[in-house]
């Protein structure tokens, strides 16, 4: 709970029914889609504007309350979840779009806009907005910007990153900055670029500009199947070796094929392969037949047992399917999932799967893996029980030596779904001590009173200054109790 | 400047150079090949070069992956050498870049006219390792195509213009080269080239670069030239061309195609070299038009009203002018510095930016390198502080 002064002022600003302090109310923002980290915050606030969002900041900072800022809630890393009875700034009602600029190609928008929203409003004008998370039907703009979000199409788009072109962003000491905006020719440091990707912890995000994309006049789905993921791993790196640049090349394994198929959401795998590859080259409709016909060769000669086209719409949206709604068939496996996403170089992805399949087996543990497989970007799903102390502390044992499996084959722990809560502690394994103080010292430079998403993105035993500070209750471990009901 | 350049073999030699410097209290001007002295106003007096010239060595390159970590000296030349014969590139296509260094090329992080097609110079840097203004190495992101693992320090240092660090080694995105290459020619009158840059740019066709450049460079006889490069499957380009060609509703003075089409924009690249004034005007692409306009005033003054060496050219898919003059050594034209700035205003009013690239001192100290960005000055400053508290290395960015 936050102090009642606080609350009135919050309803001053932003109108009554945008403040949330109900404790009923406030659970459905206790965790992001990771649900295994939860913390109820003290309130949630649902500004409209850059100054309502100026104003919030400046009244949470002088009542001494940390804040967390929060897209859509669809994060995979905890990020946005309110550790120390944080007050969340919500974007839900910042969702619109202030213009689409069709002859220069971008759009402005607020930060709760809906990722799939940009790309069906600027339909009309035959643009499209390509990062494409697999929530874009749900995620933010906004949330894209704070974790620099990833998709399937990013193999050959490229991430948010490649996309903004300028922020305008309320700092925590209740200034609000300009950078970048009109184009891409913005003198001076690419403060842009530094900001897409702070997790929300330089401040917040509350107009940003995009770059479009026309809209692909033609598109090739190709689905592989194989009785090795090995295999399928071999086909993505001659693909990519041979010079094709599809659109998307993503993998999903034995176990997620047959959750799939299982599910409501059956898609038409065979349940006995050990891999489905799906393939989509997307450009203009000359040529895109010889690359499907390449890329369907190099899958029979990596032992591929067939290999499927889309003929149609209808039929393309059928091959994708069981990609699509991986995560969601696995619900039905297990009541909890910890999804990791460790980016690998491509070539090491058969021995990296082999390697996966053994942490799992030697912790006893389900791990079943759906992944951007051109970019050398895993999501292994590990499948879990939360009320189990025994396989949760089993879990924490596997995420961690995946993990370092990943780096010790030159990789990252995260390519596209962020630190956040969930890997802060696994910072180290890829930068040292002078890396991780630069990063607290980058921090500092936005956020010199520490309010701004505490507790994420960097372990506090490295903080520069932690033996002065008190315990930090802001740890990132597994939360072992149930859910209140 | 110094011609004596201080010429590290190492990582660690270059940060006993910081640390001696910074214990000493004197200047480092961070540098590759020393192709471009001065761009962009990032010397000043009393600075000792360090040239990174000598870490040239590939660390990695797995050409399965497309990536590839090389120490910051390796020229791009030499890159594009070793990388070729895997048919694969490095579409690196800034101003100048050519004949400088990997590490100049994403300190400097100016990017060409493949940006739009590519991705920016920023786009493709995976990781780095530098040597900071207080002597630290680091070593930040990585050498994986996807990688958000804490804050992107990576595109902080590109473009930092040697204010930050020295880099000393750069982990690189690399592209299949692509099965056919062409660029088509097309000729104008000044307004026209400019409508046919539009209708270009706004049409589905996915042409790679669309550059402006005036006629008599490449011998035609009309004002203005605009290039499409068209890079892809040679199916592809075939259709794009076909296509082309109906929406300007002509055909192309001059077709080149492979090796002239390369040719053609490795020649674009040096564009800018040995002029004493460049400048850049960006504005978005549908007011190429001002920004155009803007850039001939500058290029009249710069020729003094008569007959001279200015030129421009335009990234007509960025929306970017640039003005390109060799001034006499003594005095700069009169009214230059004035002509100058009033097309900064006219950009700003439009939204864009005016920044030079080269210029003489009595310009430069005039108009300044770039217009003022005071609502971010603190933010710089601090960041500035984090990473050089003494000021040891070049100036920081605006």
């Amino acid at each position: 709970m936050i102090p009642g002064r606080l609350t009135k002022e919050l309803a001053r600003i932003c109108g009554r029914d945008a403040v949330i302090v109900d404790r009923d109310r406030l659970l459905v923002y206790e965790s992001d889609a990771l649900t295994a980290y939860r913390h109820r915050p003290g309130a949630v606030v649902l500004p409209r504007t850059t100054e309502e969002v100026r104003r919030v900041v400046q009244a949470v900072v002088r009542h001494e309350l940390p804040i967390v800022p929060r897209g859509a809630g669809t994060g995979l890393s905890g990020g946005a979840v309110a550790l120390n009875g944080a007050v969340v700034i919500g974007t839900a009602r910042m969702n619109r779009i202030l213009a689409i600029d069709a002859p220069n190609r971008r759009a402005v928008l607020q930060p709760g806009v809906i990722n799939a929203e940009l790309s069906a409003a600027a339909a009309g004008h035959g643009l499209y907005y390509a990062p494409d998370p697999s929530s874009q039907t749900a995620c933010t703009i906004g949330g894209n910007v704070a974790e620099n979000s990833g998709g399937p199409h990013c193999l050959k788009y490229g991430v948010t990153s490649r996309y903004v072109t300028g922020l305008t962003v309320v700092l925590p000491d209740g200034s609000v900055v300009k950078a970048g905006g009109q184009g891409r020719e913005a003198p001076g440091y690419d403060l842009v670029g530094l900001f897409v990707g702070s997790e929300g912890c330089f401040g917040i995000a509350t107009e940003i500009e995009v770059g479009l994309l026309p809209v692909p006049e033609g598109v090739r789905t190709l689905l592989g199947i194989f009785d090795r993921i090995q295999d399928a791993g071999r086909a993505v790196s001659e693909i990519i070796s041979a010079g094709l640049l599809p659109a998307a090349m993503e993998i999903i394994d034995g176990p997620t094929i047959r959750a799939v198929e299982d599910s409501v959401f059956a898609a038409g795998y065979p349940t006995d392969a050990e891999a489905a590859l799906v393939i989509e080259f997307d450009g203009l409709e000359a040529g895109l037949d010889d690359e499907a016909e390449r890329a369907t060769r190099f899958c029979l000669r990596a032992g591929a047992r067939e290999v499927r086209g889309a003929r149609d719409e209808e039929e393309r949206v059928a091959l994708w399917k069981g990609r699509k709604k991986a995560f969601g068939a696995m619900g039905r496996i297990a009541p909890d999932l910890l999804v990791q996403d460790a980016t690998v170089p491509r070539t090491t992805l058969p021995a990296i799967l082999k390697g996966i399949s053994e942490i799992g087996k030697r912790y006893n543990l389900i791990v079943a893996n759906v992944f951007h497989a051109g970019d050398g970007n895993l999501h292994p799903n590990i499948l879990f029980d939360r009320r189990d102390p025994d396989e949760l502390e089993r879990v924490e044992h596997a995420s961690k030596e995946i993990m370092q499996l990943c780096v010790d084959a030159g990789g990252t722990i995260t390519g596209e779904h962020g630190v956040g809560l969930d890997k802060k502690h696994h910072m180290p394994l890829i930068y040292g001590p002078d890396e991780l103080d630069t990063m607290w010292g980058i921090r500092r430079v936005f956020d010199p009173g520490a309010v701004m998403n505490p507790g994420k993105v960097l372990p506090e035993e490295t903080e520069p200054s932690h033996a002065n500070r008190g315990q930090d209750p802001a740890r990132g471990e597994l939360v072992g109790a149930p859910a209140p009901a | 400047m110094n011609n004596q350049a201080l010429t590290p073999e190492s990582t660690a030699e270059t940060r006993e150079i910081v640390l001696a410097a910074r214990a000493a209290g004197s200047r480092l001007l961070p540098a590759g090949r020393r192709t471009w002295p001065g761009a962009g106003g990032w010397t000043r007096d009393g600075g000792t070069t360090v040239s990174t010239s000598q870490l040239d060595a590939v660390h990695h390159y797995e050409p399965a992956d497309l990536t590839l970590t090389a120490g910051a000296g390796i020229g791009l030349d030499h890159l594009a050498r070793i990388v070729g014969p895997n048919r694969q590139w490095l579409p690196f296509d800034a101003p100048g870049s050519s004949a400088g260094t990997l590490g100049a090329a994403v300190a400097s992080g100016t990017s060409g006219p493949l940006r739009t097609r590519y991705g920016a110079t920023r786009d493709n840097v995976l990781g780095l390792e530098v040597v900071t203004g207080d002597g630290r190495t680091l070593r930040i992101g990585g050498r994986v195509v996807k990688n958000v693992a804490g804050y992107d320090l990576v595109r902080l240092f590109t473009g930092s213009r040697g204010s930050l660090g020295i880099i000393t080694r750069v982990s690189v995105r690399l592209f299949p080269i692509p099965g056919a290459d062409e660029t088509l020619l097309f000729t104008g009158g000044p307004s026209e080239a400019v409508s046919m840059a539009r209708t270009v740019c706004t049409s589905e066709v996915p042409v790679a670069a669309a550059e402006l450049v005036e006629g008599e460079e490449v011998g035609a006889d009309r004002a203005m030239v605009l290039a499409v490069r068209l890079l892809g499957g040679p199916r592809e380009v075939e259709e794009s061309r076909r296509r082309i060609r109906a929406a300007l509703g002509t055909e192309p003075w001059r077709a080149l195609h492979d090796g002239e089409s390369r040719r053609f924009h490795t020649a674009r690249i040096g564009w800018e070299a040995g002029a004493s004034l460049v400048a850049r005007l960006a504005a978005l692409p549908d007011r190429l038009d001002a920004a155009l306009a803007a850039a001939r005033a500058c290029a009249t003054r710069a020729n003094g009203g008569a007959q001279g060496s200015a030129a421009i050219t335009a990234d007509a898919l960025q929306g970017l002018v640039r003005v390109r003059a060799s001034l006499p050594d003594v005095d700069p034209p009169t009214g230059l510095a004035e002509t100058l700035a009033t097309a900064r205003r006219d950009m700003e009013a439009l939204g864009g930016s005016l920044t030079l690239s080269h210029a003489p001192p009595q310009v430069a100290t005039r108009v300044g390198w770039t217009g003022s960005r005071r609502e971010t000055a603190a933010l710089t400053d601090r960041i500035k502080a984090l990473f050089d508290p003494d000021s040891v290395l070049a100036p920081r960015c605006p």
